[in-house]
């Protein structure tokens, strides 16, 4: 089995064959001698690599996991070799302009710009208040304002469409 | 000393009240929200009043209701920690009037201190130095600008009824105002209800030193020397340490004598402390917190005290029974905090909500964990993103340091993103080492930068986590055409959650089939 592994925005290859209940592991063509042992199901592992031990601590799901070593956190992101094309035939269809999702829950306090504005790059689209903070969310890049997808005192979830941008005008 | 007392907060905070109360023979009872009621202080409380609703505005926040369960379990005291309802003076009041004895400052110097321009007048009266800047806090956009102007570029904007480091900006020229002044005022209007703004000089290499004060009834006042609190973001305080390294002894006693003047000014009683900006050898008084405050186990790792305890002995009418001059002897090493926040570093620091499903606490010599946090917590929006709070002691600084990079190590708090490793980088910044920093430090480090290593072994640890995780997925079956109430139930008991939405809330969950 094969998948792309990205580390902390880095890509990898790493190919995993279980045999007789053993996993091999190779990394970009390497093979590695690991020892990968669950604790308690809960994502602690005990992971020994070549002689050296480390107290490993791992949860996520298929895509996006998330891993500790020694105080250091690691994003990750998980694609096997189907999802990987499919990917890549999303981030082509929406080039130049894209969605803006919320990263965090919160509250809408105040919308600053309308359907049809042309923003530039780190402009401030609207407010959004979390944990008693207000945050300023910015445009990724310059574009023209499409679709605005929540309204003033709207309560949205981490992940919520917040505003639509199309490509900017030549 | 008291029989019975009540604890009118939550988290880390009531927990650390509590575990003094254990070890003193007081009966500590817990208040708790409708949310909480699975919490660790409530566990470890001798009894637990609930208090009903969801958001602090319901429970904890309810001063009629915190009174009422205090008189109800038969408290005679109560103690309000941080944050909530301790720095409100209406709230201590109210206490007294009921019978009861407050934990805490008189209500006049809570009063005093939590206004930013009557604490001023009556500082400046004392003969204690402060910042330049307004007398007056304004309400509108071209006022402040017109301030700004006169008072000098950089500024700072702060609330006037502000705390917790809401509603306050710093602004380094005059194109930057309004906007700033707009979000910061609704910010102060939206979470104290006052959209007035203060203005004042930002000095240059400030430094946020801070006093620990204690005061018993009887007028005797000591000052537990130095925190060093100059690494912070936004104003929120991300490793605190004692002493500073820019704090000799004579200006301990300086800046020390200057706290207890400030807090006799007010006649002050309980614990309390007093904020200074030190910039290039001067300090300046900045506010007076009249609470216990989240740092303070590093003031007690270095003096060898209780702070909890003390506050309990004056609050029952007790002496300090010791001097100045005793408490200074008492102080030995260095200590360092770290704040465990629910936040994500490499994100922004937004905040991180989830469920704890992950948990390993360090431990070893000298190593504190502060906390109220628990497998299966959840970790919402409803309260302060503070989760934990990593204190170690050393004989001296470069051995602090190293413990605390050591338990930071240790520690793994998973199912949210924390602040953790964002304090790792700092600790291993060589300006910090070296004490070489001021309260910008933290602009001038990139912690959103990843700092692998491992990457490699990650990459693999990470695809054959998902190999097993798709293998334990496989062997349930038809985890896809079940009902909804099997899947959800699942969510709840599996090992590895499949999707659980962070906003999900009990109460949300209650109507359904299990």
């Amino acid at each position: 089995m094969k998948y792309f592994v990205t580390v902390n925005g880095r890509a990898r290859e790493v190919d995993l064959v279980e045999r007789l209940g053993r996993i091999e592991v190779s990394v970009d063509g390497r093979k590695l001698d690991l020892s990968y042992e669950e604790v308690d199901n809960l994502g602690q592992v005990a992971l020994i690599e070549g002689g050296r031990s480390w107290g490993v601590s791992i949860e996520g799901d298929e895509h996006t996991v998330t891993c500790s070593i020694a105080g250091r956190l690691y994003a990750v992101e998980i694609e096997d070799e189907r999802e990987r094309a499919a990917h890549a035939a999303e981030r082509e269809a929406s080039k130049g302009g894209g969605v803006v999702k919320s990263i965090m829950p919160g509250v809408v306090v105040k919308l600053l710009v309308k359907e049809g504005d042309v923003v530039e790059k780190g402009q401030a689209l609207l407010v959004l208040e979390a944990m008693k903070m207000q945050n300023e969310i910015g445009a990724p890049g310059p574009g023209v304002v499409k679709a605005l997808h929540v309204k003033e005192k709207e309560a949205v979830s981490s992940g919520a469409k917040l505003v639509t941008l199309a490509a900017p005008p030549a | 000393m008291f029989r019975r007392i009540l604890i009118a907060n939550r988290g880390e905070i009531a927990l650390r009240i509590i575990r003094t109360c254990r070890e003193m023979g007081v009966e500590p009872v817990a208040v708790y929200s409708d949310v909480d009621r699975k919490s660790l202080h409530v566990r470890m409380a001798h009894s637990a009043v609930a208090l009903g609703g969801s958001t602090p505005r319901e429970s904890y926040l309810d001063a009629a209701k915190v009174i009422a369960a205090a008189k109800a379990s038969g408290a005679e005291a109560i103690h309000p920690g941080y944050g909530f309802l301790s720095e409100r003076a209406y709230f201590a009041r109210a206490v007294v009037e009921a019978g009861l004895v407050w934990i805490g400052p008189p209500a006049d110097a809570i009063e005093t201190m939590g206004d930013k321009i009557i604490a001023r007048r009556t500082m400046q009266a004392a003969g204690v130095p402060v910042v330049p800047g307004l007398v007056d806090p304004i309400e509108d956009v071209e006022r402040a600008v017109a301030d700004a102007e006169r008072i000098g570029f950089p500024i700072m904007l702060k609330a006037s009824a502000g705390g917790g480091g809401k509603g306050i900006r710093i602004v380094r020229n005059a194109k930057d105002l309004p906007g700033a002044f707009r979000t910061a005022s609704g910010e102060a209007q939206a979470a104290f209800g006052d959209g007035r703004m203060y203005i004042e000089r930002y000095l240059d290499e400030p430094r946020h030193i801070e006093v620990q004060l204690l005061f018993d009834k009887h007028g005797n006042g000591v000052h537990y020397g130095e925190r060093e609190c100059s690494i912070q973001r936004r104003h929120q305080k991300l490793i605190e340490e004692a002493p500073s390294v820019v704090i000799d002894d004579a200006l301990r006693v300086r800046i020390g004598e200057i706290a207890v003047r400030a807090g006799a000014a007010v006649g002050y009683q309980n614990a309390g402390t007093v904020e200074f900006l030190y910039s290039k050898g001067e300090v300046f008084f900045l506010e007076m917190n009249t609470r216990l405050q989240v740092e303070h186990p590093v003031t007690e790792m270095v003096y060898g005290v209780d702070l909890v305890r003390e506050q309990l002995r004056v609050a029952a009418g007790e002496k300090l029974g010791y001097t100045q001059a005793e408490v200074l002897a008492r102080k030995r090493g260095w200590s360092m905090e770290v704040r465990i926040n629910a936040e994500d570093p490499f994100n922004g620091f937004v905040p991180s909500t989830g469920v704890i499903g992950n948990l390993r606490a360090p431990g070893g010599p000298w190593v504190r964990l502060d906390a109220a946090l628990y497998r299966g917590m959840e970790v919402s929006l409803n309260y302060d993103p503070m989760l934990a709070k990593l204190i170690v002691w050393g004989p001296d600084r470069t051995a602090a340091i190293e413990r605390m990079k050591r338990a930071l190590a240790e520690l793994n708090v998973g199912g949210v993103r924390t602040s953790a490793p964002a304090a790792l980088t700092v600790l291993e910044d060589e300006r910090f080492v070296r004490g070489d920093f001021d309260t910008h430090f933290l602009n001038t480090v990139d912690l959103a930068a990843p700092r692998g290593g491992e990457d490699d072994l990650v990459a693999a640890s990470a695809a054959i986590y998902r190999h097993l995780l798709a293998r334990r997925r496989a062997l349930v079956t038809g985890a896809s055409t079940r009902a909804a109430w099997s899947a959800r139930s699942r969510a709840r008991h599996s090992a590895y959650p499949p999707h659980v939405p962070a906003t999900s809330t009990p109460s949300a969950e209650k109507g359904l089939p299990r």
